[in-house]
């Protein structure tokens, strides 16, 4: 911006602080989703994210001895380790829920039957009988320990490699381009004859249908859904990708003509009354100059639309999703992953991560036309 | 694009090659929508691949999580799948009045007499009136889940020394003994994103069939007593005495609304413990931590009766119910095949599934808990159905859910009581 004419403003590091701020601010829940997407849903269930960024003391919940028992000399032995982990720092441990800190590491606890169980500092125990093991319940020991962060990518492997899991995935993201990509060009391609129509041809009542767009722009499509279905039903579309791709244009039409057409007016008017005093047709004029001149409004304009249907859910559900299941977009998929109950945060997460892998890659290509083209028309 | 249209018609083709097995209704599809998603979802449909190897057919399930928005958008515009399983009785005889159900087959409602226990009031359960104000049997029951359970760790009472109460008077004396020993005796969470306070529709349900006899229990599921009727307030505070104290509470009673009930069990396997009992339905087990054994880390007993009440032992229960969306002869021979018990052991086998079916081999039960859990349901001296499964949605779907999250805040019973009762009335 130093281009602009005028000088530099002098508050330009109250501009970058705010920005910096708003950068945080936005990022900070994307990163608590990250580092949730490789945890277990236990460990998302008993401590924040924050948490599992630095070595934490806290009391587990029991864990119960368990082992192959072996003949001692007075009795029976189960020898095996609380943690699968060796980084685990033990500092009290106990048997019973009232007391779980009753014992220092090392001490020698004794339990009913003349059992006795000792726990180490990292986590190893010895438990002894004078009879056998066999068939009994065998002791739970609560720990208090110091555990080095601990992360999995089980939840990636459970949604794209676990064959349960991958096929639908797969079959989703097919699916959702099906319905992206045709529901960005068809809009893009109505809209821009139309926005060339009401910027730069004369016809009577062109202000009125200007400032009807504008009011379709207020109109929420959730008012039009079930008109529409039926209509759709009517006349034999029924639900499938022409319903979902003729709905996704229609609800996307207002914002792009509104959009393309304060672009594509602004333009100098010099350039086009010279190709008309040339002998330019409409036509001509229209994809020769404005197409080529609009470039980075249709560009924004693609990016938006792209990214709305690929987070709908809505519309998919109403328009697609058919009883056959047949086509099912990636956000009803990941809906599914869910749960009957919809308990499975770190699916959720981890299947949030996966979704977004296709959008960021959109942004980070066309990023610069983003940016030109939310000035459209606002900057003469 | 035109890869996936490839391989969509690959897996189409596919899926038409390998689950057809010579039968007379070769070639056509079912296709049925419910409630159920991952992992119940595999069960259900290995029960229609037994169909499916039996006659030939395709059946296609799809589980949705906002079900009961769905087949109403699906009815409304005519594009239903042909069979709807409904997590709530009070939706489907909400569609029958509509037109949008066909009966089923008219041997249906005899041979659930004769097989279910308590078979009348499953036929009851599953009437509806049409348009024209007739009544038929739209609903077959397949799977039910048992309310009045109440989940604790054997051990963490062990090691306090509490027993099991065997009446509302022990257990509200168990709950005060747990105060004073230092700990907290209940978790309770009524949160659930957008059905957030049914587990409290739960409590007061199971608070009303201990405190009023089953016949106002049925009058006030239709609303003959209104919602501010004394005994329905009565039944409220009871729930007021354990949600509303801060020390029967995990967390105390500011906690209990903004608590999800998935999340709630959890504070029963914490150390030290959270909690020392969680009232909960049969499916609970499935949020808690990973590696729990029911039976041997976590166990549960009947919520308890008055002793002095005379009452029996009442059973609070909940089930989804087969109904036809869109008929074809297919549909109707698929909800005749519920009656198989093989049907009903697929899940059995699974777990987290109890039926009435009197015909299935309860050795099939995937464990001794689930056994345990079917004999209470088979042994109820009265079962009622979830109250607010059967009321008008805007009320049990509704106010009622939204009226006990201001009551566990702190809001008058009274009042509350009249807010759902003017939500009914404006219903009516």
């Amino acid at each position: 911006m130093d281009n602009i004419a005028g000088s530099k403003s002098s508050l330009t590091w109250a501009v970058n602080l705010s920005v910096l701020v708003l950068v945080l601010l936005w990022l900070f829940p994307t990163v608590g989703l990250l580092v949730s997407s490789f945890r277990t849903s236990d460990q998302i269930a008993t401590s924040g994210w924050w948490a599992s960024l630095s070595s934490q003391e806290r009391q587990n919940s029991a864990i119960r001895v368990a082992g192959e028992e072996v003949i001692v000399a007075d009795g029976f032995e189960i020898r095996g380790s609380l943690f699968e982990s060796a980084e685990v720092t033990v500092s009290k441990w106990g048997t019973s829920s009232r007391a779980p800190e009753a014992f220092d590491p090392d001490d020698v606890a004794e339990l009913k039957n003349d059992w006795t169980l000792t726990v180490d500092g990292q986590g190893a125990f010895v438990m002894t009988s004078p009879t056998t093991l066999e068939g009994e319940r065998l002791p739970r020991v609560f720990t208090t320990a110091t555990a080095p962060p601990e992360w999995t990518i089980e939840n990636y492997e459970n949604i794209l490699l676990d064959p349960k899991n991958s096929g639908g995935m797969a079959k989703a993201f097919f699916n959702t381009l099906t319905v992206t990509i045709p529901a960005t060009i068809i809009p893009i391609l109505v809209a821009a004859f139309a926005a060339y129509a009401l910027a730069w041809m004369d016809f009577p009542g062109r202000a009125l249908l200007i400032a009807a767009v504008v009011g379709l722009l207020v109109v929420p499509l959730q008012l039009a859904l079930i008109p529409l279905l039926k209509f759709h039903n009517e006349i034999g579309i029924g639900k499938g990708y022409l319903g979902v791709w003729l709905a996704h244009t229609g609800f996307g039409l207002p914002l792009a003509i509104y959009l393309l057409r304060n672009y594509m007016v602004g333009l100098p008017r010099d350039i086009i009354e010279n190709a008309k005093v040339d002998g330019a047709t409409d036509f001509q004029i229209f994809t020769k100059i404005i197409l080529p001149l609009s470039f980075p409004a249709l560009a924004s304009f693609a990016i938006f639309q792209f990214l709305w249907t690929w987070n709908d859910l809505l519309v998919a559900l109403v328009f697609l999703i058919d009883a056959t299941g047949d086509t099912t977009v990636m956000t009803k998929q990941i809906v599914e992953l869910l749960g009957s109950k919809g308990g499975n945060w770190e699916i959720l997460a981890t299947a949030a991560f996966i979704s977004i892998a296709v959008p960021l890659c959109v942004f980070f290509l066309m990023q610069k036309y983003l940016v030109r083209g939310l000035l459209a028309g606002s900057v003469k | 694009m035109k890869l996936s249209l490839y391989a969509g018609v690959a897996t189409m083709a596919l899926a038409a090659g390998m689950s057809h097995a010579a039968g007379h209704l070769d070639g056509q599809t079912i296709t049925v929508a419910g409630p159920w998603l991952s992992p119940e979802a595999e069960t259900i449909a290995e029960i229609f691949d037994i169909f499916a190897e039996q006659t030939g057919a395709t059946v296609k399930y799809t589980g949705s999580d906002s079900l009961e928005q769905q087949v109403l958008i699906d009815a409304e515009a005519g594009s239903s799948a042909n069979i709807t399983v409904f997590p709530q009785p009070g939706l489907a005889a909400d569609m029958a009045s509509r037109g949008f159900l066909t009966p089923l087959a008219d041997d249906t409602a005899d041979w659930i007499r004769e097989n279910y226990a308590a078979g009348q009031s499953w036929v009851d359960l599953g009437t509806y009136a049409d348009q024209t104000g007739a009544d038929n049997l739209y609903g077959m029951f397949f799977r039910v889940d048992l309310k009045s359970l109440v989940w604790y760790s054997p051990e963490n009472f062990e090691d306090a020394g509490y027993d099991i109460p065997e009446s509302m008077e022990d257990l509200k004396a168990l709950s005060d003994q747990i105060v004073a020993d230092g700990g907290t005796p209940w978790c309770i969470g009524l949160g659930s994103g957008g059905a957030t306070g049914w587990p409290a529709t739960d409590w007061v349900e199971d608070l009303m069939l201990r405190t009023q006899s089953p016949a106002v229990y049925d009058q006030w599921v239709s609303n003959e007593i209104p919602f501010t009727d004394p005994a329905v307030v009565a039944a409220i505070k009871e729930f007021g005495a354990f949600a509303r104290n801060d020390a029967y509470v995990s967390g105390g009673a500011g906690a209990v609304a903004s608590t999800d009930f998935r999340d709630s069990p959890k504070g029963l396997f914490s150390s030290p413990p959270q909690c020392y009992m969680h009232r909960q339905a049969s499916f609970i087990p499935a949020f808690f931590p990973e590696g729990t054994e029911v039976g041997t880390d976590a166990d549960f007993f009947y919520f308890p009766a008055y002793a002095d009440k005379d009452l029996g032992s009442p059973v609070l229960g909940a089930g989804t119910l087969f109904a036809i969306t869109n008929p074809s002869d297919a549909a109707q021979e698929l909800v005749a095949f519920l009656r198989d018990p093989a049907a009903h052991e697929v899940w059995m086998q699974a777990g987290g599934f109890l039926t009435p079916h009197k015909g299935v081999d309860s050795a099939k039960f995937s464990s001794d808990t689930a056994r345990r859990m079917n004999d209470i349901l088979l042994n109820a001296t009265t079962f009622r159905f979830d109250a607010s499964d059967l009321m008008p949605g805007g009320v049990g779907a509704g106010s009622f859910w939204t009226g006990m999250v201001d009551y566990a805040g702190g809001k008058d019973a009274g009042e509350v009581a009249s807010g759902i009762q003017d939500s009914w009335d404006a219903l009516k």
